[in-house]
């Protein structure tokens, strides 16, 4: 009966985006500040190559964040 | 001015007066977070949630259609019905706000206006599916959702940053939480402000000023987002204290796990229109964010009562709305809601009267 009344599909998207969305933020971001933190003891230490490729993780780390809170405001205003 | 346009002008001014205590009250569910933390100070932090509620109420109207269309039947309620509805739910955020409890506005608001409609109109204006689909089904599924959102997001963050220095991740996640809560605050002002502009035009179909099924007008849009960003402005210092230290003592990557589970489903919710409460979800997340690192993190107690306040909230405040429209009923049409404004008016003089005299421990900054 409950299923009838409810939009389940409606609503089994809502929990599908919310879980990507949420927890694949935490982890992109998690992985740009991985990548900043590790960009400055590699700076630090002279290797100058794992430097480069922390810098790189940061960035984009940090491009996937913005591109996926954009995203959130698109979906939005978009319906 | 003709009496149902007198009672409409006190409807809508009733209704940015929700919106105000909306603010107000779930200033909390924005800020609290950033500020235990330390990435904001309370001042900025009140004053930018402020400014992106105020954008966020005009990113969607889906919320807005809900509230007026899919809870009660718009044709046959009255611009008293929803006075005496706003009124119940007001009466409940204050009363809450009071015990310094993390309730839901939105559900203040459908219950007030659910036990206003079930007195005034009967049973068959109230839509039962309606409340059970748009409503109750997604009150229960959101906080736990966000729960588990909030507990994943913390379990792999710890994994991914657990052995780096502190300080360096510290300072990553209070940057984070500026981007994180500002999404949040946009998501709160897209759902919350909504449900304010849903029921001014609820009112204005009750009044024939309106088509059934019509959008809000621009000046409605306009006057409940800026209602709602100046009562986020106010803050609500008491439910902050609760949300931000109460539940558990949170670090700076907690706060942002929590605020981004809280954004996320939000935003996924207001998409498909589901108006459901920004209270609750975050304090699902708060709480998945102090699970997800252990177990005992969370005051459970605090939790508890938390979640009796959600329980409550919508009988509570259907039973308030009921019992002010017996209350407005009782004078000729464009006299009831003055007299009750003008009563409501002097209670809330009182309560923040006393809270005067007895502050919350305002954060400093």
């Amino acid at each position: 009966m409950v299923g009838a009344i409810v939009d389940t599909q409606a609503l089994w998207e809502t929990v599908v985006a919310a879980f990507v969305g949420g927890v694949g933020t935490t982890f992109i971001f998690s992985l740009a500040i991985l990548g900043a933190t590790r960009f400055g003891e590699a700076s630090r230490d002279g290797r100058s190559g794992a430097a480069a490729a922390f810098a790189a993780l940061a960035l984009l780390g940090l491009l996937a964040t913005a591109a996926a809170i954009a995203f959130g405001v698109i979906v939005m205003t978009t319906k | 001015m003709s009496e149902t346009d007198l009672v409409l002008g006190i409807v809508v001014a009733t209704a940015l007066a929700f919106d105000f205590t909306n603010g107000f009250h779930d200033t909390a569910n924005v800020v609290a977070t950033s500020i235990s933390t330390r990435a904001m100070s309370p001042r900025i932090a009140v004053g930018f949630a402020a400014v992106l509620n105020f954008a966020g109420a005009f990113l969607s109207l889906e919320v807005a259609a809900t509230i007026a269309e899919d809870v009660v039947d718009p044709l046959v309620i009255t611009t008293t019905v929803i006075f005496a509805g706003l009124v119940g739910a007001i009466a409940w955020n204050l009363i809450t706000w009071y015990f310094g409890l993390p309730s839901s506005s939105s559900h203040a608001l459908i219950g007030g206006i659910v036990g206003a409609t079930f007195v005034a109109a009967g049973a068959d204006a109230v839509f039962g599916e309606g409340i059970l689909g748009k409503v109750l089904v997604p009150a229960v599924i959101a906080p736990v959702l966000a729960f588990f959102v909030g507990a994943v997001g913390i379990v792999v963050c710890y994994r991914v940053v657990g052995r780096q220095r502190p300080g360096p991740v510290t300072r990553g996640f209070r940057f984070g939480q500026v981007l994180s809560g500002g999404l949040l605050a946009l998501a709160h002002g897209t759902n919350d402000a909504q449900k304010t502009m849903g029921v001014i035009a609820l009112a204005l179909i009750a009044s024939g000023h309106l088509g059934a099924g019509s959008d809000p007008p621009v000046w409605v849009i306009v006057s409940a987002a800026t209602a709602i960003a100046l009562g986020t402005y106010t803050g609500g210092w008491r439910i902050i204290k609760t949300m931000g230290t109460r539940i558990i003592k949170m670090d700076a990557a907690q706060g942002f796990s929590a605020q981004g589970a809280g954004a996320a489903v939000i935003l996924a919710s207001t998409h498909f229109g589901f108006p459901l409460s920004t209270t609750q979800v975050i304090a699902g997340g708060v709480m998945g964010a102090g699970a997800g690192k252990r177990i005992s993190a969370v005051r459970w107690g605090v939790a508890g009562n938390i979640v009796v306040a959600w329980l409550l909230t919508l009988p509570a405040a259907a039973l308030f709305g009921a019992l002010v429209y017996l209350v407005t009923d009782l004078f000729p049409v464009a006299v009831g809601p003055v007299v009750v404004a003008v009563l409501g008016l002097a209670a809330v003089a009182t309560v923040f009267a006393r809270r005067i005299r007895t502050p919350a421990p305002a954060p400093s900054g």
